[in-house]
């Protein structure tokens, strides 16, 4: 009962939705999931243990809907991988293929950094004032992004073969690994990729495309990772609760993901950059005076 | 034209037979990762952690991830040369 009491429903349902819009939009959902419960006065800290088991859930969750929205892409991703493995190659023509490696490539750097840094830097930066500080630092590197972007031409081809023509071996590597940062509670994951596709060259819309599908085995398997803390003893007393926040999460992932691949064909990052500083300005100064 | 030719295609298999090498350290690695303690470890392997009996899983996915990656690039490396040299 008291374990139960750790987390109440309505708080879950909370820490749910704001979960499943914190993760696909750029402003880091761990740093929300650091600061707002400070905020709110709950006495919830990201290293809990049944904190983490409780967020494995939600992200488990972001990651499916992730995984069905762009489902008919993983088909072909998928297809194509195994087309360049049985053909010992890739053909140039075949941008399913080369989206799929670029996507492995880029996996593989944010795979290994979140596998050997991911406890280190939680329990360094798991205080709220650090998390708004970096929320501060995600707004700057947005704008960044946008200010130094380079803006290659842009053709009518479908989106992955834009995609797949822009993005170099090496531009994968870099936007993949870039997807560390958002190990420090502040940054964001999308963030970091698509200020990085931004540098590459490729478009809003795009970039936010190449973000999503690089998330989804990352989120995925981190989740899955960390599952058996949820369905072992760290996760007694918040396993209800912690199945409402991922079907809270579940839901707003899903708009959040179509309302963002709306608003990147015309809009920038600009407003999310906005967000961060005055989210990030606005909790520091609370955090200091409270 | 031959003398020419032979030095990138040493080097190429040079660096094929040291992909295939590494993946087998790491894939070998990772195994000892997911098998020893942190305690038992070798003094010189990431992780070691005198006395202590944590197995780092972590550590050996990522020996395990790394090691895969050097087999794709040596399966791709030793295919037909057309596709080689497209991929």
């Amino acid at each position: 009962m008291i374990l139960a009491a750790l987390i109440s429903y309505p708080r879950a349902v909370v820490l749910g939705l704001v979960q499943g819009v914190a993760e696909p939009f750029p402003i880091s959902s761990l740093g929300h999931a650091v600061i707002l419960p400070r905020l709110l006065g709950w006495n919830i800290h990201q290293n809990d243990p049944y904190f983490v088991a409780f967020l494995v859930a939600t992200h488990l969750a972001t990651a499916l809907v992730l995984l069905a929205f762009f489902r008919r892409d993983w088909v072909r991703i998928l297809r194509g991988l195994g087309r360049s493995l049985r053909d010992r190659g890739i053909d140039p023509e075949d941008t399913d293929a080369r989206l799929g490696w670029l996507l492995v490539v880029g996996t593989i750097p944010a795979g290994i950094l979140g596998l050997l840094l991911q406890d280190k830097l939680r329990s360094v930066f798991a205080s709220a004032s650090s998390a708004a500080a970096f929320l501060i630092a995600n707004g700057v590197l947005l704008l960044a992004a946008e200010q130094l972007r380079r803006r290659a031409p842009q053709t009518d081809d479908d989106d992955d073969v834009r995609i797949a023509r822009q993005v170099g071996w090496p531009q994968a590597f870099i936007v993949g690994a870039s997807q560390a940062l958002a190990l420090i509670p502040g940054f964001s994951r999308a963030g970091a990729t698509m200020a990085g596709s931004l540098f590459v060259g490729l478009s809003n819309r795009d970039a936010a495309r190449f973000a999503f599908l690089l998330a989804t085995p990352i989120i995925g398997a981190a989740a899955l990772l960390k599952l058996p803390e949820l369905l072992g003893s760290e996760g007694n007393g918040v396993r209800g609760p912690a199945l409402a926040a991922a079907l809270c999460a579940a839901a707003t992932s899903y708009l959040a993901v179509r309302f963002l691949m709306r608003f990147f064909e015309s809009r920038t990052l600009v407003p999310f950059a906005l967000y961060c500083l005055a989210a990030g300005v606005g909790s520091s100064i609370y955090l200091a005076v409270s | 034209m031959r003398d020419t030719m032979l030095g990138p295609m040493r080097s190429d298999r040079l660096l094929v037979v040291a992909a295939a090498l590494a993946g087998i350290v790491l894939v070998v690695l990772a195994i000892v990762y997911w098998v020893e303690p942190a305690g038992s470890l070798p003094s010189f392997f990431p992780g070691y952690q005198a006395h202590s009996s944590h197995v780092h899983v972590k550590h050996g996915l990522a020996a395990l991830l790394v090691g895969l990656a050097c087999f794709v690039f040596v399966w791709f490396r030793t295919g037909p040369k057309r596709r080689a040299a497209a991929g």
